[in-house]
């Protein structure tokens, strides 16, 4: 057949026309689709068994119970266990996260030992034995030249078996500088311990409140425990208790609240004392209380009635008179009233004047260790390991002061000083510091004037970090030794953030350790056996798991049970014998007289206005912060889910939005979004402006748990640090960090 | 060169000049091609659109294109149904118009879904009560009748016709096109219809939502009504440029009056139904739902009430004023006047139908969203504009598109 | 006695979010996105593109200092009936390849991710943006796929994704039933992970329709509220609050109207 065109047309029309009614076309489109249904890229999880696996929560100090679901052996959802003490079910956000920590590229994989300067991120992997060497053979050092006590530990707690093998590890080695991060507990510690006698810390019976008088508090803003006083404010809302709130700026806890009581930033003690002076006046505070079983009363009575009178206080806070009286009263009336404080979260030890005042407020009504009231609750006992035995070198290195100067003659009542710890290493010609443990915090990120921390840091010539995830503080260590992730490990939590209840937690290895990560317990261990001798001999556990299951002893089996034990006997003790302080009352001037006023007590020694930082002419404005759920500020940042909730009214992209009332902004000409640039004394910053009708004039105020360095493109470099933006003011008499903002002004950028 | 591809009896530029002009056309048509790959490849995130507008650029050039292709339809109708011969003159470039416009909106839909492979599942698994589904079926098979209307045209190439099977197959398609051309005319009611329904089902976007005739909302018959009055405004408007850039008289004026007056009725009518759905609108069934007419149009930095003015009034009222009046027509000035204005409102009203409706806040605590197309959405949108050009010039230029032609330009 | 009903497999299922106790704390967001796989991105600040399938807004009185109030709302997809109860959601009507569709057993509006392609009619056609379009190949960093959850497939790029009242929890507790012999399901058996998770206990899951569940006394609360219900897209989703701007915000109303409203409140 000849190919002419004719053919070859037609050959070309058969073709297609073959093609399109054989089944080819039709086979490819179908199978196109169910490509495009299942794109290789596109994971799809495994299926498996399930099952549920009770712990718990470690992201905050709140102690939440959680249960894991397990698909197989991987771990896929948090959620809370229902009747738990805590928590009853309910997760706050970041719990929820908490398998990205866990799952997460941000883990650190091996131990590292750092290559590059200090904070650039270049790591050598080193295995176990040569990290743990190293260490030793520092320690072994130092400890040989008779500079045990420059070794230091920071942690961000004290409780439980890790914090106390830590300890007990200083304590054999021969170092004092165990130090807590702080925070509003150090407050309620050291005003506990001067008003009610003995070590205990405060509990909030939250639940059965029926007036809550908060001055500050973010009661829902992760205050305390965060889920615990979600749910609390739940009750108050079924029950039509009534929630006041005090601060300049409407918080989410103001917003709840029934009554939000703008007042001038860092005058709530004066606002307390003002409404004690009514209370006292009216004479409608609790008899039975004040007469038998407080010590001072006559003479905290004189100076509030003399210098509390709701005019002066009126002028001190900006809160008018008429709401004085009226708080006054209706505090007082309420038949289970509430006082509490604690700036925001609480992060921040704040001013142990107004935890003074805000808890003789309590004291007043009487609802001390009463239902509804405050408890001061001692810690769980059940750490009973034999007193260690130190040689020579442990017992000198004991005898030095600390570096942070806590429980020294000039700051006798404080436990730990961290801000202070930061001042003595960079002003020492040579740092008092040599070698520096760190667990559970980050102080790179979360102590104020981020800078000179770093500086502290770099006067440390040897940084050891047991961080499990990478942060601000681990990339500015010479050494990783990367703990197990809470979900991979054991180990035990007692229960302390304003808890009424004695309850310990477990937290359990859900998923066996997904990388070559260690427990910080037997990396303790590990070190006391190479450094042998006494320090050995004080660690006579083979491993940490042995050591903790001895010391939990017939509490083990309910903690792997129900994931917490709860202890049956404990009560709070009635008012009589309650005090334990000199003259075994009640003392409400008991902070009052450690300040200095012992002999002549004086309304200064009451309420003293924190200064903070700048002069009013060239900072014309306040600068606030604010704490919220969604914006992680502690040791551990916001992992991927968590920032995706944050409103893009308070980040946008890379930039932070500062708020501002709109009145404040007219002043200064700027509108919503506009970029400016925000001067404090500490710092500057490029902020983003966000108008805000909920704020008071005059105040900004900036979110915390922003702007980290690290760990990853999730969080990295959004926003502002606002520790960068502030520094502490440091209590003449406590030695504690008691600011609360710091002067500002602002160009438009 | 090409001499012999050219039909008999008319003059064209030469090939070089030709081919330089294509060239301009095909680097832009490159240009909104490769953007049309990267939607594909990388998704559609090389858009800017979001969750707030599902429905953009596109979707508007969609709705627009369709109703400036309805030239074909409401021509073909009046030629072949209503049997206006005169039409014959200019029906072949209507169909060809059309039959640009509606292989860009199919493009241009295919570009737009997020899932391309799979988007014949419109068909296999169709909801009948989508007016997607309907669009979607009426717009396919509305092509394919488009597709039979443009081959004979194609077969009276010079070289083609030469094939006897081609010139029967030409000859007895003719023959038969009266019955597409009113399956066409129907197919394209419903369709231009259901691109009017797709915004006024939409109960939950007031801005869009209307009242209506069983399952249809007014915005269906508005839509064909527009689309049949502006549809062959844009086909007198690309004569008209096609006349310029050729610099010849192709259409007879008589042609291009007729149309323009049948149009201008259209649009006549089509406004006074469109001014009584608007006030409608807005005194019955917006109020209904908690909005008055200028929540519509205040509140944010674009969207004022001047769209408003300039779509009914400055876009309709004007220009069928000029076109229903015997001098408005006469004047070609006015007459083109007219044509690009009821072009310009056709396609503002697509554009609010579809932006502004998507622009505005339905919930009291959100506000307006504000929208600019990326560049690839641009580039995709004009990426047809190219095509049709390159169509244009190529069924200019070797099929006997314009019967008149001859005629009017006699070769020495 | 239980009361016997009328279709006994018929079910309505539905929320009522207690506004006066949402604190706005965000765990609904974060339980729903590990519940549900949802993607994220490296920038989710950009609210326009950012996956959340419930979403707490912050809505405000609009007044000055002091007198400023906020109140948070969390919006779910609020699973819409239609008119009549016909199952006509403004979605489900417009979706061309029926992807989306209206379980009547339920009352779901349910989310078919391998067979939308993509058209985003259905977000067009919602007026509470509950609708959230995959513009993305959604990415898990290494490691973090281990965490995702197998009753959820996770959703490939350029498809639609929507709150489905986690549904894969009642298709589980069904399961569950089924095999010890039951039909029905207790209250308690299935609930949504923003139930499930929220501290404040603010959101109430149920059948709407049947007495012995919550919801159904609650919903009928004179603080009760939906959102634009003017608009008759009938949705599932109620809220309640004790203060008038917020029940207000729930709809628009014309000036006219606010001011008799205000007169008889």
């Amino acid at each position: 057949m000849k190919l002419n065109r004719r053919n070859f047309l037609s050959l070309g029309v058969g073709v297609v026309a073959g093609t399109t009614l054989s089944p080819l076309p039709w086979k490819l489109m179908d199978d196109v689709s169910i490509w495009t249904q299942n794109w290789p890229w596109t994971p799809v999880p495994p299926d498996g068994e399930v099952t549920y696996e009770k712990s718990v929560c470690t992201l905050c100090p709140g102690g939440c119970g959680i249960t894991v679901r397990k698909i197989d052996d991987r771990a896929v959802k948090i959620e809370g266990i229902e009747g738990h003490p805590v928590n009853d079910g309910g997760v706050c956000l970041l719990g929820l996260s908490g398998l990205q920590l866990l799952y997460g590229p941000t883990r650190i994989k091996s131990p590292l030992k750092r290559v590059g300067e200090r904070g650039e991120g270049k790591w050598q992997t080193i295995s176990w034995n040569q990290a743990l060497t190293e260490v030793a053979v520092k320690l072994g050092e130092l400890r040989s030249n008779d500079r045990s006590h420059t070794v230091a530990c920071i942690s961000g707690s004290d409780q439980g078996t890790v914090p106390g093998l830590l300890n007990r590890f200083l304590t054999a080695y021969g170092s004092p500088n165990y130090i807590r991060t702080p925070s509003i507990h150090d407050s309620y510690e050291i005003a506990l311990s001067l008003m009610h006698g003995g070590q205990s810390s405060a509990g909030f019976d939250v639940e059965n409140a029926d007036f809550v008088l908060s001055f500050g508090s973010g009661i829902i803003d992760g205050w305390m425990s965060p889920v615990r006083m979600i749910k609390a404010n739940s009750i108050w809302k079924n029950e039509k208790s009534k929630v006041v709130q005090i601060e300049p700026r409407l918080s989410n806890t103001a917003a709840k609240s029934d009554t939000w009581v703008p007042i001038k930033p860092g005058t709530d003690a004066a606002l307390a004392l003002g409404l004690a002076h009514v209370i006292i006046k009216e004479s409608l505070y609790n008899k039975d209380f004040v007469e038998k079983y407080a010590f001072d009363f006559n003479a905290f009575k004189t100076i509030v009635l003399e210098s509390f009178g709701p005019d002066d206080v009126a002028k001190i806070t900006g809160v008018d008179k008429k709401t004085i009286l009226s708080l006054a009263k209706q505090f007082a009336g309420a038949s289970k009233p509430l006082a509490i404080c604690g700036r925001g979260q609480g992060k921040t030890p704040g001013s142990i004047d107004e935890v003074a005042a805000v808890h003789a407020l309590n004291a007043l009504v009487g609802n001390i260790n009463k239902p509804g009231g405050v408890w001061a609750v001692s810690q769980p006992d059940y750490i009973k390991w034999p007193e260690v035995q130190m040689d020579a070198v442990a017992s000198s290195g004991m005898k030095r002061e600390r570096v942070d100067g806590a429980g020294s003659e000039k700051f006798p009542n404080a436990n730990y000083l961290l801000n202070r710890w930061v001042g003595a290493v960079n002003s020492s010609k040579e740092s008092p510091v040599q070698a520096l443990f760190i667990t559970d915090a980050n102080p790179c990120y979360t102590l104020s004037d981020t800078s000179v921390v770093k500086k502290a840091f770099d006067r440390i010539p040897f940084v050891v970090s047991f961080s499990s995830n990478i942060n601000e503080t681990a990339l500015n260590a010479d050494l990783i030794l990367p703990s197990h992730a809470s979900l991979e490990r054991y180990e035990d939590v007692p229960l302390s953030a304003g808890l009424t209840k004695s309850v310990i937690a477990l937290s359990k290895p859900v998923v066996k350790p997904q990388f070559n990560t260690k427990h910080v317990g037997d990396v303790i261990i590990e070190i006391a056996k190479k450094l042998g001798g006494s320090i050995e001999e004080a660690f006579p556990w083979d491993d940490y798991e042995t050591c903790l299951k001895a010391t939990l002893g017939d509490k083990w089996d309910a903690l792997v049970e129900n994931g917490y034990w709860s202890d049956p006997d404990f009560g709070v003790p009635p008012w009589e014998g309650a005090f334990a302080t000199g003259s075994m009352k009640f003392e409400f001037l008991g902070v009052v007289r450690a300040r200095g006023g012992e002999k002549d007590v004086q309304a200064k020694h009451l309420f003293t206005p924190v200064t903070i930082e700048g002069n009013e002419k060239s900072y014309p404005l306040t600068l606030i912060p604010y704490d919220s759920l969604r914006l992680a500020n502690g040791s551990i940042g916001d992992p991927p889910f968590a920032i995706k909730t944050v409103e893009d009214t308070v980040l946008k992209h890379k930039d932070v939005f500062i708020e501002m009332n709109p009145e404040t902004a007219e002043a200064y000409d700027i509108s919503e979004g506009d970029y400016a640039v925000l001067n404090t004394p500490k710092g500057k910053a490029r902020v983003k402006i966000h108008l805000f009708d909920g704020i008071m004039p005059g105040l900004v105020a900036m979110p915390t748990g922003l702007g980290h360095t690290g760990p990853d493109e999730y969080l990295a470099g959004k926003g502002i640090n606002f520790n960068e933006l502030i520094g502490p003011v440091e209590d003449a008499d406590f030695g504690l960090d008691v600011v609360w903002g710091i002067r500002a002004n602002l160009t438009k950028a | 060169m090409d001499s012999a591809l050219i039909p008999k009896g008319v003059k064209r530029c030469s090939l070089g000049l030709f081919t330089l002009g294509i060239a301009v056309a095909g680097a832009v048509l490159l240009w909104g091609v490769y953007a049309m790959l990267l939607c594909w490849i990388k998704g559609l995130n090389q858009t800017n659109m979001n969750d707030y507008y599902g429905f953009a650029l596109w979707i508007w050039a969609d709705l627009a294109v369709i109703a400036l292709g309805g030239g074909a339809f409401f021509t073909g109708f009046l030629r072949y149904v209503i049997g206006k011969d005169e039409l014959k003159n200019i029906i072949n470039y209507a169909v060809i118009i059309g039959f640009i416009c509606y292989s860009s909106a199919l493009l241009i839909l295919a570009i737009d879904v997020g899932q391309p492979l799979r988007s014949w599942f419109i068909f296999w698994h169709a909801n009948v009560h989508s007016m997607l589904t309907e669009v979607a079926f009426c717009l396919s098979c509305y092509f394919v009748v488009l597709i039979i209307e443009f081959i004979p045209l194609i077969l009276e190439n010079r070289q083609l016709d030469k094939v006897p099977f081609f010139h029967n197959l030409s000859h007895n398609m003719h023959e038969v096109m009266a019955i597409f051309a009113a399956t066409g005319a129907f197919l394209s009611f419903f369709h231009q219809g259901s691109m009017g329904g797709i915004a006024g089902v939409l109960y939950g976007r007031p801005f869009g939502s209307r009242e209506g005739l069983l399952v249809w909302p007014w915005t269906f018959f508005l839509f064909t009504w527009s689309a049949a009055a502006c549809g062959p405004c844009f086909t007198i408007l690309v004569t008209w440029i096609t006349e310029k850039i050729t610099k010849k008289k192709l259409v007879k004026d008589n042609v291009i009056r007729l149309l323009a007056k049948i149009s201008g009725w259209m649009l006549a009518t089509y406004i006074i139904a469109k001014i009584i759905d608007t006030w409608y609108w807005a005194t019955v069934t917006a109020p209904s739902m908690g909005f008055t007419l200028m929540d519509f149009y205040s509140n944010n930095a674009f969207y004022g009430i001047w769209i408003l003015v300039l779509e009914i009034f400055v876009c309709g009222v004007i220009p069928a004023l000029i076109l229903i009046t015997k001098t408005g027509r006469n004047n070609s000035k006015l007459l083109m006047t007219a044509v690009i204005l009821a072009v310009i409102g056709v396609c503002i009203n697509r554009w609010v139908m579809v932006l502004q409706m998507m622009a505005m806040p339905v919930l009291t605590f959100e506000n307006w969203v504000l929208y600019l197309p990326s560049w690839q959405e641009v580039a995709t949108t004009i990426l047809p504009v190219a095509y049709g050009v390159i169509v244009l010039a190529l069924s200019y230029r070797y099929l006997p598109v314009f019967p008149q032609e001859k005629e009017l330009n006699p070769i020495d | 006695m239980k009361k016997e009903h009328k279709h006994e497999n018929t079910k309505k299922f539905g929320m009522v979010i207690d506004l006066d106790k949402c604190t706005g704390c965000g765990a609904c967001m974060v339980a729903c996105m590990a519940e549900n796989n949802v993607p994220f991105k490296k920038d989710e600040s950009d609210k326009l593109d950012s996956i959340t399938w419930i979403c707490v807004y912050k809505l405000t009185n609009g007044k000055s200092f002091p007198d400023t109030e906020i109140c948070y709302l969390p919006r779910p997809c609020m699973h819409c009936s239609g008119i009549g109860e016909h199952g006509h959601s403004p979605c489900v009507s417009v979706c061309p390849a029926t992807a989306t569709d209206y379980d009547h057993t339920t009352g779901i509006v349910s989310q078919i991710y391998t067979r939308c392609f993509g058209c985003r009619y259905c977000m067009a056609a919602c007026p509470y943006h509950a609708r959230y379009f995959n513009w993305w190949d959604p990415v898990w960093p290494e490691g973090m796929e281990k965490s995702l959850n197998p009753d959820v497939s996770p959703r490939m790029r350029g498809v639609v994704e929507k709150c489905s009242f986690c549904f894969h929890r009642y298709q589980a507790a069904m399961d569950k039933a089924y095999t010890e012999g039951r039909r029905e399901l207790e209250e308690d058996e299935y609930q949504t992970a923003c139930t499930q998770a929220c501290p404040a206990g603010a959101i109430t899951f149920g059948d709407l329709d049947n007495p012995d569940h919550k919801v159904y006394e609650l919903k009928k609360s004179p603080n009760a509220f939906r959102l634009l219900e003017r608009l008759k897209t009938n949705p599932k989703v109620y809220y309640l609050s004790s203060r008038d701007w917020v029940r207000k915000a729930g709809d628009n109303y014309l000036e006219a109207e606010s001011k008799v409203k205000k007169k008889i409140v």
